[in-house]
């Protein structure tokens, strides 16, 4: 068994994760230099990706189907973890998204994302062969929402949405009917477009400067001024990039949040479309190499936790990216494995993680 | 453990799948195409923003020239002016790194108590006025009622490593203080600027001007030579202007490369210095300049109160020149009422500037070259040279002066209803009403028998038959002693005068010239117009035998270590006895383009006229009993402007009149030339005469001060 285990073993996402996370971590010690008061985080971040790689190996080792009895458990401990925030959350740059722990922030709703995927991977691989109607999405929906609920309230929209996104993505992938799609498509339009109004102002603002981006004369002041300096940083990183530590944009501060929301922006600068376009790819291969194991996964449960990830990763990259190429407005979605982030890293790691143990548990279903 | 467990690889519909994976195919080509086009096809356009992002040009300022008088007395130089700065990065409790949302930390305690004690220090409240985007961008520092937290909160938006002003222009003391605690008070500085001083200030305002921002219309101009338009101040008036190039100097100019705080990281190219400008000493004498100035005033002020004591302010503005008529050197230009350049040392107040534009009296202009006024009487020596020259009369041939004439005015050669009109001597205005009588060309001048130079002038029956020296003639002679054409003094402003002849007329006036004109135009009035330093070279070059020295206000340039780099050298700008410069007209007035000099023996005749006029004539009462043996001429030439329109002063037959004297000495050897023109002073010889003497006098005493002071610098 353990033989097994080490056999199915998926070492080529394993090495690619880990290739990506020195990357990252060499990012963030060049985007950081020149602030004193960032100094030495590229050591935090090492610091979570051992923990996290040793949890991950750990989890690998561990069937997952163990999870399966626990998703109860976790589901009722992150709902009372993310209503916890309030109680004892620090108040933290206008909403409450961390907990402090001993000197550690934990973000509650990265962790979240991790229950949300485990507790909708059993709920579907438990319904599979029921009837797929409204009371089986409404089901699932509830659950989902009852998460989301109180992200939406630190407030964080981009994780919420994200949830959301995974729900439906896992709602697709267990075989969700077209013509539910198409109502729901268009309930959804109408919901997004009439409670606009409704929006925090700050989110106006974002998709108001982005839809309107470049109407602004003096963008160096203004909302839209990270977003404009991400794009300088990216088109000035040429074809082979301005080299490592050497990029004007990064290491003279004009990028903003460069060691988190933008650090795609500061590898498109220091080492340009060739480096850019090499880390896209192995962030492709990740998604790709859990879609891999989803499909040959033993079964159902440790399909979608595989899916689940590998969609994640792909969402939450697609996000990040497109953001930092100004196709998308700001949000506050992080580059999978490469931004600075303890508590993303880590939870990544454990997802990653999860998808490793659904790989070495393949064909052994004694 | 679980009872869920699936056999086949059959859990996912593959179609499903594959939509998905199809989903990252289009997103990733279609990110990976945007990535392309940013980074390859649109690169140098980026690499370009990141280079202005980062890399600034640095205006390094100079230092403008200083201006000395002949005796390197300052005129004008740069003294310090103090600002209180704040670079908002420095102030204590400031954090420069912003937190992950991109905001700055807020600035807290500590700094409030280094706001609260500089507040009591430069009278500028802690706390002011309203941060809106409207008031924001009309924020100019020096002019704004912000208190000190807001003005840093805006600098620290803009550029927190840059310094911004607090408060302008505070006392030495002041800075020195805020200078000395600035090691417990981080981020609070003192700025200092250069800023123009003039000692002697409205003394010289009128040769010196004063500076102003470069304006609008120049911005490009001066840009491309690497000035800055909201620092760098240009010559508005005067030497300051005239010389504007010479004493500007050129700014250094650094390529730096600035961090996003704006924090200089270093220089990306080798830094060019500054060029200081040059400095320049003028031919003004200071204390030579003080006493005619004093002269003027007293003169204007005295007689006013014991002439016309209920009508104070009739005499109040006038001029002085002083020359060295062998050099052409100006030793004194006042023009008075001038202004105090001083107070545009900063920038130029609206109420200051609109008071002096609006004041009918034109401080702003240099009288002495800007200001054209009939010349009078002194205009006389004009046709005076040209009657002997032209063999007119001769120097003993006597012309009989009744007191008054009467000529029949004609505007044709043979206008059929001419009409008789009077012609009057100035003797014969007052009591007992008689003329001079018989008067050769000596008497003539000396007591500048109007008469004598009507009938001389424009002919009288046989006396002086046809039409004696005529316009066309009389306008030569003028001109030959520099009338009517540019004296080319490197001042701005100046003005040309007016020397009018029959076709001037026609073409202005829509009117034929008349018999009439000619006799006005010879004694310098009607249509005659002259600047008072035209006035002074005419005489100043008879006094020298007929050479005309150019007029200068430059003694030296020198660079900013004290070369010399370009020395003075007297400048002839011609000699009427030498070169040809009086057209010959034929008997029917017009050109044969024939040229002649002027003879000496005319030039020396008329230095005897202008001798006798001191010693037997117009300006004896004067000079009676003077020690220096002068020469001069007097005028009193009657006017009629706009402003006496106004007043309602031009009564038909005692119009208003301008009070002129000019004069130099010694006689026989001249170093001093001088002009004196008092706007409607009347008589010149009671007016501007003890004016002329007392710069006359002044000139030799400090002549001999300052033989006695340095004897071995006697030539």
């Amino acid at each position: 068994m353990r033989r097994d285990v080490w056999r199915n073993f998926d070492y080529w996402l394993f090495g690619t994760v880990v290739i990506l996370i020195l990357i990252g971590i060499a990012m963030i010690r060049s985007a950081i230099a020149g602030s004193p008061g960032l100094a030495g985080i590229e050591q935090d971040q090492a610091v979570f990706a051992v923990l996290g790689l040793i949890g991950l190996l750990v989890l690998a080792a561990i069937d997952y189907r163990y999870w399966s009895a626990l998703t109860r458990v976790m589901y009722i401990a992150a709902v009372v973890a993310l209503i916890g925030i309030y109680i004892v959350g620090e108040a933290v740059f206008g909403s409450s998204r961390w907990f402090n722990l001993g000197g550690i922030s934990i973000q509650p709703s990265e962790l979240a994302k991790i229950v949300m995927i485990l507790v909708l991977a059993d709920y579907f691989a438990r319904s599979k062969d029921k009837e797929h109607d409204l009371a089986w999405i409404g089901k699932s929906l509830l659950l989902t929402m009852g998460v989301v609920v109180w992200i939406l309230l630190q407030p964080n929209l981009s994780t919420s949405i994200l949830l959301i996104v995974i729900w439906a993505a896992m709602l697709w992938i267990s075989g969700l009917k077209i013509k539910y799609i198409l109502t729901f498509g268009l309930v959804g339009t109408v919901l997004v477009l009439g409670s606009f109004q409704f929006w925090p102002e700050y989110q106006q603002e974002r998709v108001f400067n982005f839809l309107t981006s470049g109407d602004e004369e003096d963008a160096r002041y203004g909302e839209t001024y990270n977003v404009e300096q991400a794009l300088i940083s990216i088109g000035s990183g040429g074809l082979t990039g301005q080299g490592y530590g050497q990029g004007t944009q990064i290491q003279l501060r004009f990028l903003k949040v460069r060691h988190t929301d933008f650090i795609f922006s500061v590898m498109a600068h220091e080492f340009g479309f060739v480096g850019t376009a090499v880390v896209i790819l192995m962030l492709i291969f990740v998604v790709l190499r859990c879609f891999y194991i989803a499909r040959t996964a033993s079964d159902m449960f440790g399909a979608l936790i595989a899916y689940g990830f590998g969609f994640l990763i792909f969402f939450q990259m697609s996000v990040n990216i497109g953001v930092n190429l100004r196709l998308l407005p700001v949000t506050g979605l992080t580059l999978p494995f490469i931004s600075y982030g303890g508590s993303s890293l880590f939870s990544l790691l454990v997802g990653i993680g999860l998808v490793e143990s659904v790989a070495a548990h393949r064909y052994s279903t004694d | 453990m679980t009872e869920i467990s699936y056999p086949s690889k059959t859990k996912f519909e593959p179609w499903r799948m594959w939509v998905v994976q199809g989903l990252l195919a289009v997103v990733f080509l279609v990110y990976g195409f945007r990535l392309f086009s940013l980074q390859v096809i649109n690169g140098d356009e980026y690499i370009a923003k990141a280079n202005e992002n980062r890399i600034s040009q640095i205006s390094v300022p100079t230092q403008r020239g200083i201006i000395y008088d002949r005796n390197g007395y300052v005129l004008a130089r740069n003294v310090a002016s103090f600002n209180v700065v704040i670079t908002p990065a420095n102030l204590p409790g400031y954090v420069g790194e912003p937190n992950a949302d991109g905001e700055l930390v807020e600035i807290d305690a500590p700094v409030q108590e280094v706001y609260r004690r500089l507040s009591e220090m430069i009278d500028v409240p802690v706390s002011n006025g309203l941060i809106t985007d409207e008031t924001v961008r009309f924020f100019t520092p020096c002019q704004t009622d912000f208190g000190i937290a807001q003005i840093a909160l805006i600098g620290d938006t803009n550029s927190p490593y840059s310094e911004i002003r607090v408060a302008c222009n505070v006392d030495q003391k002041t800075a020195m203080v805020i200078k000395e605690r600035a090691a417990d008070w981080p981020g609070v500085g003192i700025e200092v600027v250069p800023i123009r001083e003039y000692p002697t200030g409205s003394l010289t305002a009128e040769v010196i001007g004063f500076l102003g921002p470069i304006s609008a219309v120049e911005e490009e101009y001066y840009r491309s030579l690497g000035f800055q338009p909201n620092r760098d101040k240009v010559g508005y008036a005067g030497i300051e202007a005239q010389l504007n190039d010479l004493l500007m100097g050129r700014n250094g100019v650094r390529v730096v490369e600035r961090d996003a705080a704006g924090k200089i990281i270093r220089d990306l190219e080798p830094p060019v210095e500054p060029i200081p400008g040059n400095n320049v000493k003028l031919t003004i004498d200071t204390r030579l300049q003080a006493v005619a100035r004093e002269s003027l005033i007293y003169w204007m002020r005295t007689l006013n109160q014991k002439l016309y004591p209920h009508e104070p302010g009739r005499y109040s503005s006038g001029v002085v020149i002083a020359m060295n008529p062998k050099t052409g050197e100006i030793l004194a230009m006042v023009s008075y009422p001038s202004y105090e350049n001083n107070r545009m040392a900063r920038l130029i107040p609206a109420y200051y500037y609109e008071q002096l534009t609006l004041d009918p009296q034109k401080p702003l202009l240099n009288h002495a070259i800007s200001a054209e006024h009939p010349p009078g009487s002194v205009f006389k020596m004009a046709p005076a040279i040209g009657i002997l020259n032209e063999r007119v009369v001769t120097l003993d041939q006597e012309i009989y002066d009744p007191g008054h004439i009467f000529i029949e005015q004609r505007f044709a050669e043979n206008e059929a209803n001419a009409i008789s009109r009077e012609y009057v001597c100035w003797i014969y205005k007052n009591p007992p009403h008689v003329g001079h009588g018989y008067m050769n060309f000596y008497q003539g001048v000396a007591n500048s028998c109007d008469v004598y130079f009507y009938k001389v002038g424009g002919g009288y029956e046989d006396e002086v038959p046809g039409y004696g020296l005529g316009i066309w003639r009389l306008g030569e002679y003028a001109r030959a002693l520099g009338y009517g054409e540019l004296t080319g003094i490197e001042l701005p402003g100046e003005q040309d005068g007016l020397i009018p002849d029959p076709n001037w007329k026609r073409r202005t006036q829509g009117e034929n010239w008349s018999t009439g004109d000619t006799y006005i135009a010879t004694m310098g009035q009607g249509y005659v117009l002259s600047t008072p330093l035209q006035m002074l070279v005419s005489i100043a070059t008879l006094a020298n035998d007929g050479k005309m020295m150019q007029p200068t206000i430059i003694r030296e340039v020198l660079d900013s270590e004290g070369n010399v780099i370009k020395p003075f050298t007297p400048k002839l700008k011609r000699d009427i006895t030498k070169e040809p410069v009086i057209q010959v007209y034929d008997e029917n007035f017009l050109p044969t383009g024939e040229k002649k000099t002027v003879e000496p023996w005319v030039i020396q005749a008329a230095k005897d006229a202008m001798r006798l006029v001191v010693t037997e004539g117009t300006a004896k009462s004067v000079f009676e009993g003077f020690e220096i043996e002068t020469a001069g001429k007097t005028g009193t030439a009657e006017y009629c402007d706009d402003v006496a329109n106004e007043k309602g002063i031009c009564d038909f037959g005692k119009w208003p009149a301008h009070a002129w004297y000019s004069g130099y000495a010694p006689y026989d050897d001249p170093e001093i030339a001088v002009v004196a023109f008092v706007y409607n002073g009347d008589e010149g010889s009671i007016l501007a005469g003890p004016i002329v003497k007392d710069v006359i006098a002044a000139y030799f005493e400090l002549k001999a001060n300052d033989a006695a002071a340095s004897p071995v610098e006697i030539p």
